[in-house]
């Protein structure tokens, strides 16, 4: 059983069942894009209203003539503003309900995926990435479906101003307005493809060339590279700059193009105009207003390349979040909240060994561990420790031997219910001090919590902390030292109620408190017929295992 | 944040000229708007007016379109030209946009790498260089919507807003006071209305930022929440989290939005004031049709670049605060901060290296590693230093490239001090001299494509052929098979007999075999009144 590969989608695809996700209804969509035709319609509004009035002013009638048409352009000169204030209030709160569900969507799926996939998320910035990419999604709703909507209504309603007063200017406009839109669109297109084609290889070479003249500066020192290091990243540099050179080429066009097309309407349409008053086909206030309605009627179209650009920004970002959710690992899928084995089983690891894909594996190792039993497992550092334990945990297939709990193989249905882990790494929460214990088990009590942290030595701490137990801790709340951190760890590990317990001891040197704090969990654990694996460096914590195996060869 | 950093326009050569020539295309364009709505007004003024027109409606502004452009075809030529001319300068400043932006980027880019390269290996060790690899790249790119949308807009709104005024005056002044009027008004009210919401939308934008990050808080934590069987139960708070944070925002964006209203809503108010109080004037023959279409054409044109600087402001924000970012980064002072001079680098061939009392403070000042590291290296033979990881070993060889300043003790070569806390000799005549071979070798572009065993044999053969006298190795067989091992020992037992100063941080047994002396390497807690 390996873990399932990335499903292969489109980026067009993604972006549809991105969509699809976020649950936004037609109705919002229509209403924001309403808002927005009123908005922009009002500028088309006021130049035709202001056109036919200068016009039929210039013929001197008497002012009761021209009143109504004054209070219209008055009417279109607040009524824009207005609109556009609802507009972008609609659209934003339509794409953030939709961010919302695709989020609360995003983090179920995670979580019901296989553990494996989900330990990949421990790299890097990828949790930074899909907090911007599930935005993304949301942007492709505010910045671009709804404005191509008003382009659609915005024009229709020019070229049915200008049909109705006349019908052949209103073809020109119509064509006009077609290619101003389109021509830019393809070739915002074609640029955006050019860029993910080339310009996503060019600036990962930059990146590596940056993080190397950085990383590798004391060695450039040393070895009087750093110039050469330096020409590295200006010629990573230069090749990005080429890459977008090339995407920036079809969207000059676009630009020119959009300045061609209006252009073009214009003059179009002021000798239709001039005409049709010279041959008495149309009145000169009518006339005035189908050969200054070019001037507004392209607002409209003018935002088709920016959104056809953040459909393909969109696309992209969620194209990452499907590779990120792989549907769920059907062993992994627990229906509801685990329920802890109520007994200890016997774990035995049976010339086990261990590897991520890919990765050399580990030595084979045989140990067994009775209820109540401790093994600790020693090693250098890289030679796989961590990928041991996480076999251990049932998150990931042995690639040789066996583990086995009372006789049954361990699987991803144990992971956390029978054996939990406390990685090197596992997670202080934002959230406050009972919180984070509460982590292990939903109903932890105050006097539970007060206990687990006496025995780990951190009660005094959190006593003197401003809230004791209600002090936010991690991000936005107070910072935890590496120390603090690894006991309060050991306090929620030793409030886990699964009865095998797997602990990633740090590469860093334990300090005595912390040895102490590891001391008094392992005896804690054994007094309740617990199991404990350990993983450490320190040797001299060996006294507190049954058994201790080496990965050294 | 300022619309134009200073710092991009002193620093930055192509940014300067960028914006010199786009201040032009500015000019340009405004010129080429102003003779479209003249020409507009030529065109359509005779089939409009009742009567023949008997003066220039244009006025002053007459000279620019001529009274025969009045005839459809000539006017029309013109018209078709100004468009051509149009085409044209929007193609060419979306180019050269392009061009400088990336190009400002890269420089910047370059500058910043260059910066912290140089600021030693305890910056490189503070864990920031991916944060800063993140700044200069996707950071920095943000820059480029700055210059391709907002730089031109801003040398639109210097340009064609005061020129239209101008010419507005020059044809009617009534309806330029009433434009001069609203445009002070624009800026003002947006102040207020910013003034006046200040503290709302900082505490809205607070709480949008918590809730955030507290979602992508039990994102990253799926894996813990995992290993202990628990990552069913915040899906409903991920939900809650959610939808509190859509309210803040919410309450933010109306805020927000109410300025881009008030600037809305004055500009197109004051186009619509301008259009009506000249059709009233026109019935009353206050005003030439030439003149009032003149005017309606161009009133709009004065607040189109300062509406647009206001749309693309958002947009750049991004990427100023990045460049101001990287600035602040490069202006930091140099935390290795200058050394005293101790005058050339001896030479290092069959000389003693004698390291007295050596300690280095960790980064958190927490801990000394070493602390008072005491021993002496000598020509022909292999000193190992030895000791748990986190002791201070990689960092001993450190201080000995010069590289890395030692909070106390000294390095001295045949009795004479050359490196202490504070002094140090010529360091590139010290460097010529020393072989040092990190633990992960870096190697640059040829060491891309190699595994970390293969870059370490690399590594280590440079190290051995290099012929410099002083060799410092921090554990050369870790990433090496049995056979290897074997073989890079011999070749450090060579090179020690060749009469170079090797000093070798090792854990390895066979390692430690080998070497002529072992030192032990140690840590000690900073004393406690000391440590907080």
């Amino acid at each position: 059983m390996s873990a399932p590969a990335p499903r292969p989608v489109s980026d067009g695809a993604a972006l549809r069942a991105a969509l699809r996700d976020t649950g936004v209804r037609p109705w919002p969509v229509i209403r924001a894009t309403l808002a927005g035709t009123m908005a922009l319609g009002s500028a088309v509004g006021l130049a035709a209203v202001a056109a036919w009035l200068i016009a039929r002013a210039a013929q001197m009638p008497s002012p009761a003539d021209v009143a109504l048409a004054a209070t219209t352009v008055r009417f279109f000169g607040i009524s824009r503003g207005l609109f556009r204030y609802l507009e972008r209030l609609a659209s934003h709160d339509t794409a953030l309900r939709g961010v919302v569900t695709l989020r609360e969507r995003a983090y179920a799926r995670l979580a019901g995926a296989s553990a494996d996939r989900v330990l990949g998320l421990r790299r890097g910035d990828i949790v930074a990435r899909m907090g911007a990419d599930l935005d993304a999604v949301g942007d492709a709703v505010v910045r671009a479906i709804i404005p191509l909507g008003v382009a659609v209504t915005v024009s229709a309603i020019s070229v049915g101003i200008v049909t109705a007063i006349l019908p052949l200017a209103g073809l020109v406009l119509a064509a006009c307005i077609l290619l101003a839109g389109i021509v830019p669109a393809v070739l915002t297109a074609r640029s955006a493809r050019i860029a993910a084609r080339v310009g996503t290889s060019a600036r990962a070479e930059v990146s590596a060339a940056a993080l190397s003249a950085m990383d590798g500066a004391v060695e450039h020192r040393v070895w009087g590279t750093s110039a050469a290091a330096a020409e590295e990243l200006r010629t990573a540099d230069r090749e990005a700059e080429r890459a977008e050179e090339l995407a920036a080429r079809p969207t000059a066009w676009a630009a020119g193009a959009q300045a061609l097309f209006s252009g073009l309407a214009l003059v179009g349409l002021v000798a239709l105009g001039v005409l049709a008053v010279r041959s008495g086909d149309v009145d000169g206030p009518w006339a005035a207003v189908v050969a200054l309605l070019p001037l507004a009627a392209f607002e409209a179209v003018g935002a088709v390349p920016t959104a056809v650009m953040q459909l393909y920004r969109s696309a992209a970002a969620a194209r990452r979040l499907a590779e990120l959710e792989t549907p769920a690992d059907a062993a992994a899928i627990r229906p509801e909240e685990a329920s802890p084995a109520s007994s200890t089983p016997t774990l035995v690891l049976d010339g086990l060994s261990a590897a991520w894909p890919g990765m050399a594996p580990t030595r084979p190792v045989s140990a067994t561990v009775p209820p109540g039993g401790v093994l600790a497992v020693v090693g250098r550092s890289g030679i796989g420790k961590t990928t041991l334990l996480t076999t251990l945990a049932g998150a990931l297939p042995p690639v040789g031997g066996a583990v086995r709990l009372d006789g049954d193989p361990v699987g991803p249905a144990d992971t956390g219910a029978v054996v939990a882990m406390t990685a090197e790494d596992a997670h202080v929460f934002g959230t406050t001090v009972l919180e984070n214990l509460r982590v292990a088990r939903g109903d932890v009590s105050t006097d539970e919590a007060w206990e687990a942290l006496e025995l780990v030595g951190l009660a005094g701490w959190v006593r003197g902390l401003p809230d004791g137990l209600d002090t936010e801790l991690g991000s936005g709340g107070r910072t935890v030292s590496g120390g603090e951190r690894r006991r309060l760890l050991l306090a929620r590990a030793a409030l886990a109620p699964a009865p095998v317990h797997l602990i990633d001891e740090p590469a860093e040197h334990l300090d005595e408190s912390g040895a102490a704090a590891l001391r008094a969990m392992v005896a804690r654990m054994r007094a309740e017929g617990r199991s404990v694996v350990i993983v450490t460096h320190d040797l001299g914590l060996l006294d507190v295992a049954d058994t201790v195996v080496s990965l050294d060869d | 944040m300022r619309p134009l950093d200073p710092r991009l326009i002193r620093r930055i050569g192509p940014a300067r000229r960028y914006i010199l020539v786009t201040a032009g295309l500015g000019f340009l364009t405004a010129l080429l708007i102003l003779v479209q709505a003249l020409l507009i007004a030529r065109l359509l003024a005779p089939v409009l007016s009742p009567a023949p027109l008997s003066d220039d409606g244009l006025r002053w502004w007459g000279w620019l379109v001529a009274e025969p452009a009045r005839e459809l075809a000539v006017g029309l030529a013109w018209l078709g030209a100004v468009v051509a001319a149009r085409t044209a300068v929007a193609w060419l400043q979306e180019r050269l946009a392009h061009r400088a932006g990336v190009r400002v980027i890269s420089e910047m880019r370059e500058m910043v790498v260059a910066h912290v390269a140089g600021l030693g290996p305890r910056w490189n060790a503070s864990g920031r260089t991916a944060d800063v690899v993140t700044l200069v790249t996707r950071g920095l790119d943000d820059l480029l919507p700055y210059f391709v949308r907002y730089l031109p807009q801003l040398a639109l709104a210097v340009t064609v807003t005061p020129v239209m005024i101008v010419v507005v005056l020059g044809l009617d002044w009534l309806s330029a006071v009433i434009v001069v009027a609203t445009l002070p008004l624009v800026p003002l009210f947006m102040v207020l209305v910013g003034l006046l919401t200040r503290e709302r939308s900082a505490r809205h934008l607070e709480a949008m930022q918590r809730l955030g990050t507290r979602t992508l808080d039990l994102i990253e934590g799926i894996p813990t929440l995992k290993a202990l069987g628990r990552e069913r139960g915040p899906a409903e708070r991920v939900r809650r989290l959610g939808d509190a944070q859509r309210k803040a925002t919410m309450g933010s964006l109306r805020i927000a939005f109410l300025s881009g209203m008030v600037l809305e809503l004055l500009t197109t108010l004051a186009v619509a004031i301008v259009a009506v109080t000249m059709g009233f004037r026109l019935i009353h023959g206050d005003i030439g049709v030439e003149t009032a279409l003149a005017v309606l054409v161009l009133a709009p044109e004065v607040y189109l670049p300062v509406r647009n600087v206001g749309t693309h402001f958002h947009a750049s924000a991004d990427g100023l605060a990045a460049a101001d970012a990287a600035f602040a980064l490069v202006d930091d002072a140099d935390p290795a901060g200058a050394r005293r001079s101790l005058g050339a680098a001896p030479a290092l061939t069959g000389a003693t290296v004698r390291v007295s009392s050596l300690d280095v403070l960790t980064p958190d000042g927490a801990r000394l590693a070493p602390a008072r590291l005491t021993f002496e290296a000598r020509p022909g033979k292999v000193t190992a230093l030895r000791g748990p990881n986190g002791e201070g070993k990689s960092t001993a060889l450190l201080a000995i490239t010069g590289l890395l300043r030692p909070d106390g003790g000294t390095v001295a070569v045949g009795g004479v001090d050359v490196l202490t806390d504070d002094a140090a000799v010529e360091l590139n005549g010290w460097l010529a001299q020393v072989a040092w071979v990190p633990q992960r070798p870096d190697l640059g572009v040829e060491g891309r494509t190699l595994s970390l065993g293969m870059r370490q044999r690399v590594a280590l053969s440079r190290a051995f052929d290099s012929g410099r006298p002083l060799v410092l190795l921090d554990e050369p067989t870790a990433h090496l098979d049995r056979g290897a091992r074997a073989e890079v020992i011999d070749r450090i037992r060579a090179l020690a007999d060749r009469g170079a100063t090797v000093v070798v941080a090792t854990h390895e047994d066979e390692v430690l075999a080998a070497a002529d002396a072992v030192v032990d390497v140690v840590g000690a807690a900073v004393a406690s009144e000391e440590a907080s």
